[in-house]
């Protein structure tokens, strides 16, 4: 008998904004959907070590997907006639696409660095809809990251954003961790890294409608690793104070990307705020 | 940065993928400069205090204070990589042609990454100034 991980992966046709997009969705577990959203430039393979997690599968069902463009989810027809630029709108169509298509009922929703940016967005948007959002690296306004080498016709692409976003790992984190995080920024493709910076830098700011969120009706759990150095801890502190009912942890020793440079630290913060979101 | 050159021309990661770094860059800290020759991934030469007709395509420079911080086995957020400095601290500067850096991004990195590993650099350095 194989020994297979628990982690069952489909693919998806959703209507986003009009366009047909085959995305890929893989799950584990059973109870509370929760929906995972991968950093930018990455996929769903970042949350693999929670999807292994049979202390969190028994309890939610954990929903991963692949933004398109991304990973496994294919780029929409005629993407060769498209300059990859997501967007804030974009972005909160694609989830809530998702989201329906998978009939999940009142998921609570985790992201990671430009996912951490938008579940604030979500958490703001469809407040009463989810049970809450778990923000990871979660920033309302996050100007910086951007730069033109991104995506330039005389450098590798994939070996700079994976160089790039390295440094965003704490330098205490296993090898294997940050190697494995490095290998997938490396296979993006050409501009997508660059595409999601553009959001990230330029077109997101939710400073003002997280003052809407109230925390009765969609929980909010807000966990920054004290070596994230594009969210950093004080931004997202300024979420927390700007969003009554929150809750802040500052995550020490841990980077940018807490499941995958790090797992088994960061589940010892991750799993007192999946016993809060679950809790009624 | 004897001990910088001895320790990269170890690397067998370099070894792997540093094949195609071929250039001359600087590092500066404080007011004590070097130039460091790479061929191939090996650094060939490290040269203090040169002249101004010994060609580099990039450099990085810094005060002693932040390179003590980037250089500490357990470094403080925001000093730990050169990435982070050069978007959080603004006396880390990458100057030159930053092209050819990036195109060496992650053998660059890397090397980078190993001074850490030999904690006597600042004080070498020190010595120089």
């Amino acid at each position: 008998m194989p020994d297979f991980e628990p982690i069952l992966g489909r693919y998806l046709t959703v209507d986003i904004g009009g366009t047909a997009h085959r995305i890929y969705v893989e799950e584990a577990g059973q109870g509370i959907p929760l929906l995972c959203l991968h950093t930018a430039g990455a996929d769903s393979r970042q949350y693999r070590h929670l999807l292994n997690d049979r202390e969190v599968t028994s309890r939610f069902r954990v929903v991963c997907f692949d933004m398109p463009w991304h990973g496994r989810s294919d780029p929409p027809d005629g993407w060769w006639l498209t300059r990859y630029e997501l967007t804030t709108a974009q972005y909160l169509a694609t989830i809530e696409a998702v989201w329906h298509a998978l009939e999940l009922d009142r998921p609570v929703v985790m992201g990671c660095s430009t996912g951490g940016a938008i579940v604030l967005r979500v958490a703001s948007d469809y407040q009463g809809r989810i049970r809450g959002v778990v923000g990871l690296e979660s920033g309302a306004y996050a100007p910086g990251r951007y730069n033109d080498f991104l995506h330039h016709p005389a450098i590798h692409g994939g070996e700079l954003v994976a160089t790039y976003t390295w440094g965003l790992n704490a330098p205490q984190s296993p090898e294997a961790g940050k190697r494995a995080n490095w290998w997938y920024y490396a296979q993006s493709g050409p501009g997508v890294y660059a595409g999601d910076v553009m959001f990230y830098s330029f077109d997101w700011d939710a400073r003002a409608h997280i003052r809407s969120i109230d925390t009765s009706r969609c929980k909010v759990s807000l966990l920054t690793g004290s070596y994230d150095y594009s969210c950093t801890p004080a931004m997202t502190k300024a979420v927390a104070d700007a969003i009554p009912g929150s809750r802040y942890t500052e995550m020490p020793g841990i980077g940018h990307f807490p499941m995958i440079e790090h797992y088994e630290h960061f589940r010892s913060y991750l799993l007192p705020e999946l016993d809060f979101m679950a809790a009624e | 940065m004897a001990a910088f050159r001895e320790r990269v021309n170890a690397d067998p990661e370099l070894r792997v993928t540093g094949t195609k770094f071929d250039a001359s860059f600087g590092i500066a800290f404080d007011e004590t400069r070097y130039v460091v020759q790479v061929r191939g991934g090996t650094i060939e030469r490290v040269l203090a205090s040169p002249r101004f007709d010994l060609r580099t395509s990039f450099g990085f420079r810094a005060p002693m204070r932040v390179w003590s911080r980037f250089l500490d086995p357990d470094p403080p957020p925001l000093f730990h990589d050169v990435f982070a400095m050069l978007m959080r601290v603004p006396d880390f500067v990458l100057d030159g042609d930053t092209l050819v850096a990036m195109q060496n991004a992650r053998a660059l990195h890397r090397m980078m990454n190993l001074m850490r590993e030999i904690g006597p650099v600042p004080a070498e350095a020190a010595a120089h100034a």
